[in-house]
């Protein structure tokens, strides 16, 4: 009796378990639909992106000396359109000191033809990568753009988030993208690693 | 024999309780997880400012009155959701975001659903602060949004402001938030409105009996 007592209580003890396993992982998965994000702190995996004229490249190829700089960037949004001029900057400025500009264009709404011919327009020379169905969007859990995310020299992510405070760029106060970059190559660590900014949401297929 | 099945049958029932009990947790409790900060800092906050959710919109001739707030200003706003007679929606959007302006038409459905009298409805744009009188109020008056109070916020933290409304926001626009009675966050909406779901939460927090907040006044 005592034996079917006992083998009674654990099955019942497993479903127990395997019901609230179940749910953790839903909870987990539930708080942000998604993959789990590249991490501030952590090495970003490689990925392979195509440019406008189909070309792949990987993330190690993209790589800058002393650090990358990925912006996921829009042909439409105005906010991002505000910060043409000043991505390419950014990418004059650090080429020569070893940090990398890449832009990512990850808006389902906007095709390869239309990220060559913005760039084109635009006067934007450094490398901008076509995201098809938001995949590596996803992977950084990028929202918005302009949104940027600053790799060190081994690669490890030390910055995410905006370019800096002044979405029209007349009352910059905080430039906390070149404060990152300029704490990478001094080789001190990052004072600020997330300014988040408000923008146009990421169109995802 | 038989007692021992009645035996068994209870250890069942007590375990698949138990069970039934622990997959509740991480339901709609931990989902609104992380609404409670903001629960608590609105409670501190309570009865420091009137909640300004009820200024007129628009002055004499009609024009659509749009307010500046900072971030204070925006933590009073939403603060002002503690222990308050209605639940406070707010969406947050721009006249340069192209959701923001097609959600519109479903925006006002809802306003023309719940009167002021049953549902604080406040719109705050991320505009340029020096569009306050202009593209803001003309977009509004184009649309017709002419009743719904409106304000823009012109942070110098941005990320602040956002962390202030929801931390695992990530700025992205149109954005909606539901605060109940109690000044808790019980539904969010990154991106246009689906009107039903947004009925269904609006509803919900309507049906809602007034909350803990409320009483401890």
């Amino acid at each position: 009796m005592k034996k079917l007592s006992t083998v009674a209580l654990l099955l019942a003890l497993s479903f127990v378990a395997a019901v609230a396993a179940v749910r953790m992982t839903k909870a987990g998965s539930a708080r942000d639909d998604k993959p789990a994000a590249v991490a501030l702190g952590a090495i970003v995996p490689d990925f392979t992106l195509p440019d406008p004229d189909g070309r792949q490249h990987t993330l190690a190829s993209l790589k800058g000396k002393n650090g990358t700089v990925l912006i996921f960037m829009a042909t439409r949004c105005p906010v991002s359109n505000g910060y043409n001029t000043r991505m390419e900057k950014l990418a004059e400025d650090y080429a020569a000191r070893g940090v990398n500009i890449v832009g990512i264009n990850a808006n389902s709404t906007e095709p390869a033809g239309e990220v060559k011919q913005h760039a084109a327009e635009k006067g934007l020379t450094f490398t901008i990568l076509k995201d098809e169905g938001s995949r590596i969007a996803d992977r950084f859990d990028a929202q918005v753009t302009p949104e940027t995310y600053l790799l060190d020299a081994s690669g490890k992510l030390v910055y995410h988030g905006r370019i800096d405070n002044s979405r029209a760029g007349d009352a910059i106060t905080s430039n906390d993208l070149r404060d990152a970059i300029e704490a990478v190559l001094a080789g001190k660590p990052v004072q600020k690693s997330e300014a988040k900014a408000f923008g146009c949401s990421i169109k995802r297929g | 024999m038989f007692e021992a099945r009645t035996n068994m049958r209870r250890i069942l029932l007590a375990v698949v309780s138990l069970g039934a009990a622990l997959a509740c947790v991480g339901g709609p409790g931990a989902r609104n997880g992380d609404a409670n900060a903001a629960t608590d800092s609105a409670r501190a906050a309570q009865g420091a400012s009137k909640p300004s959710a009820a200024k007129p919109s628009s002055d004499a001739a009609g024009v659509p009155k749009v307010t500046e707030i900072k971030e204070d200003g925006l933590k009073t706003l939403l603060n002002a959701g503690a222990g308050r007679e209605r639940p406070l929606l707010v969406n947050f959007w721009a006249t340069w975001c192209v959701p923001c302006r097609e959600e519109f038409p479903d925006l006002l459905k809802i306003k023309g659903q719940y009167p002021a009298d049953r549902l604080d409805f406040v719109l705050v744009s991320l505009d340029d602060a020096s569009e306050i009188g202009k593209a803001v109020p003309e977009f509004l008056t184009e649309v017709k949004a002419t009743s719904l109070p409106t304000y823009l916020l012109n942070a110098a933290d941005e990320g602040a402001a956002i962390n202030l409304v929801d931390p695992q926001w990530g700025g992205e626009l149109p954005a909606t938030f539901l605060y109940d009675r109690a000044g808790k966050l019980v539904f969010k909406h990154k991106g246009a409105i689906r009107p039903e779901e947004l009925r269904a939460a609006i509803e919900q927090s309507l049906g809602a009996k007034p909350s803990e907040a409320g009483s401890q006044k």
